[in-house]
């Protein structure tokens, strides 16, 4: 018979005595737990569904057409990409930023204050102003990920098939890049902004992301009925179209022509980015002034 | 000298014209410290300005020598809280949710881990840690709201409410790991209606009743008393008058004798007594009041 015996010891409980990272830290742990949360990692499988398939959207074609690119070129070396670049590409990115941000923003806000986990932050070394900026920076940097991600790969890709060569040619498309990073920013903040601003007052993740789908569509729809009345100051009415601002200033930096609403009124593009920049500077003092309530 | 782990100087906050808390002043030593007063007392609001989440309409606070309305991290660094309502996102897994508590307050990733698993064991969830909060039952959703107050080891946390909703058997296993935690260095304070909760797992009260401090002291002296009670067989009537006689303060109840006095040892007294007339005893002790005896004794809300 094995005479060996097993003891179950109570371990107790261990001070922490090592490295703490303070506040900065305290506000990079947020950041990352938003990015697992809206991708869905750690989480049911019926959670990363809808992040990952939008992902798969925003960066597959891209593979795709680089691939085409490639392969047109060794039968055609003089032929021209019939794909488009990155102007294009990034009005593709562009939906997939309103339908991402549509249900990642709501998951990023909601449960936190539905569940009550709001006490747990008011507990750590942390400001109201500190959380909202950690959430708002998790989604800047999932979406800025799947929208670089495929126009980095398109951006090597069509230097690589450059006749200058691929140094010359990265070097020589720099400004393609700056002008991808602008309109991101445009995208991002355009269309994360209200998706934010809706989060931060709902109660449930579905119904507030219809909201947000709701009032993007129905902003747009309104700015093309005032751009058809005939009265005084009416223009200004198109400058409700949140849908359209980010398509304004993506077209604007690209040098591209455009008919979306507020530019059919008779505004200049640089009054969508203004447009943008008000819109986030307001959400996030309406977020700072709901959140400052509860930490 | 050692800051007192809670102090409050005039303290008074006011939700519009509803006054919540009144003139606060407090002084309370390292320890475990419970919070008791009927509901809508101000022990949620009390604790909420402890925190920084609401700032005092009048008066300071502070908390281990922190003045949380004028720095709220400074604060924030050195506490733990279980809110009385849920604080658990219901998607995330124990291990999961008490390993980002702990890096909340700072404590690098691969060590948070560490002391998620450590602390989970503790509370009796290391079993059941990679499951979903949310298919958790209330007595462990409640241990994992005590793991995340303490994950990363706070000088003093604060347990609102934190028997609530439990059966009798969780509610004995919240009060014993509650009780444990002074032995860990870790200063508790307990908000609680529930008395008897308070009077197992504290060593000083501060009893609230309409926003203001009905008492504030350590709970031995507050439940200790020169009271003797004492049952005899038969002639309770001539020792209760012999006991009058020598200047103690009787009352009697069919067969029992409750006495008091200032100026002897009550109990050498009911012996001598005894002796002198012969009457057969039953039985005989101190009487302790309980928090309940003194909390509706002194509110004045509660008659």
């Amino acid at each position: 018979m094995d005479d060996r015996t097993g003891a179950v010891f109570d371990l107790g409980y261990k001070p922490y005595d090592g490295e703490r990272l303070g506040r900065s830290g305290a506000i990079r742990a947020i950041v990352k737990d938003g990015v697992r949360r809206v991708m869905g990692l750690r989480r049911k499988a019926r959670k990363k569904v809808y992040p990952w398939g939008l992902v798969v959207f925003a960066v597959l074609p891209a593979t795709v057409f680089i691939g085409l690119a490639f392969t047109l070129n060794a039968f055609s070396p003089e032929a021209e990409s019939p794909f488009g670049g990155h102007a294009e590409y990034m009005g593709l990115t562009g939906a997939i930023v309103l339908l991402f941000v549509a249900l990642a923003a709501p998951e990023l806000l909601i449960p936190d204050r539905e569940e009550g986990v709001l006490a747990v932050y008011s507990s750590r070394p942390l400001t109201a102003g500190d959380y909202v900026l950690a959430r708002a920076g998790a989604l800047f940097a999932v979406v800025a990920s799947f929208v670089l991600l495929p126009n980095l790969m398109m951006y090597i890709g069509f230097a690589a098939l450059d006749d200058r060569g691929l140094g010359a040619a990265l070097l020589g498309n720099l400004g393609d890049l700056a002008r991808v990073l602008a309109a991101m920013t445009a995208y991002i903040v355009g269309y994360g902004a209200p998706a934010m601003l809706i989060a931060t007052y709902a109660k449930r993740t579905g119904p507030a992301a219809g909201t947000y789908l709701a009032v993007m569509f129905g902003s747009a729809a309104f700015a093309e009925a005032f751009q058809r009345i005939d009265f005084v100051g009416a223009r200004f009415g198109t400058m409700l179209s949140l849908l359209q601002h980010p398509e304004v200033v993506r077209s604007w930096v690209f040098d591209k022509q455009q008919n979306a609403a507020p530019i059919a009124a008779g505004f200049e593009p640089w009054a969508s980015a203004v447009a943008i920049a008000v819109l986030g500077l307001v959400t996030g003092y309406l977020m700072f002034r709901r959140y400052r309530r509860e930490l | 000298m050692t800051a007192p782990a809670i102090s409050a100087q005039n303290l008074g906050h006011a939700y519009g014209d509803v006054i919540a808390l009144h003139h606060l002043d407090l002084e309370v030593p390292n320890g475990r410290i419970g919070l008791v007063g009927a509901n809508g007392a101000g022990k949620t609001t009390f604790i909420k300005i402890l925190l920084g989440i609401l700032h005092p309409t009048v008066g300071k606070v502070g908390v281990l020598g922190s003045d949380p309305a004028e720095d709220v991290v400074a604060v924030r660094n050195r506490i733990g809280y279980m809110p009385e309502g849920s604080c658990l996102p219901l998607a995330q897994s124990a291990a999961d949710f008490v390993s980002y508590a702990a890096e909340l307050a700072g404590i690098p990733a691969h060590e948070a881990r560490q002391r998620a698993s450590d602390i989970l064991t503790m509370v009796g969830l290391h079993e059941e840690r990679f499951r979903y909060l949310g298919d958790f039952s209330t007595g462990m959703k409640q241990r994992a709201m005590l793991a995340q107050a303490i994950v990363h080891d706070p000088e003093i946390v604060f347990l609102d409410e934190p028997t609530a909703g439990l059966d009798p058997a969780g509610r004995e296993e919240m009060l014993d790991l509650i009780s444990r935690l002074g032995g860990f260095g870790i200063n508790v304070l307990v908000s609680s209606h529930v008395l008897p909760d308070i009077e197992r797992t504290c060593d000083w009260v501060v009893m609230l009743d309409g926003g203001q401090v009905l008492r504030s002291g350590p709970l031995s002296g507050l439940t200790e008393t020169n009271i003797v009670e004492l049952e005899v067989i038969d002639q309770v009537d001539t020792v209760a008058a012999e006991l009058a006689r020598l200047g103690a303060t009787v009352e009697t109840r069919g067969n029992v004798i409750i006495l008091s006095t200032d100026q002897f040892d009550p109990f050498i007294m009911a012996r001598d007594v005894l002796a002198a007339t012969g009457a057969p005893l039953r039985r005989m002790g101190a009487r302790s009041t309980t928090l309940e005896d003194i909390f509706l004794g002194e509110a004045p809300t509660n008659g």
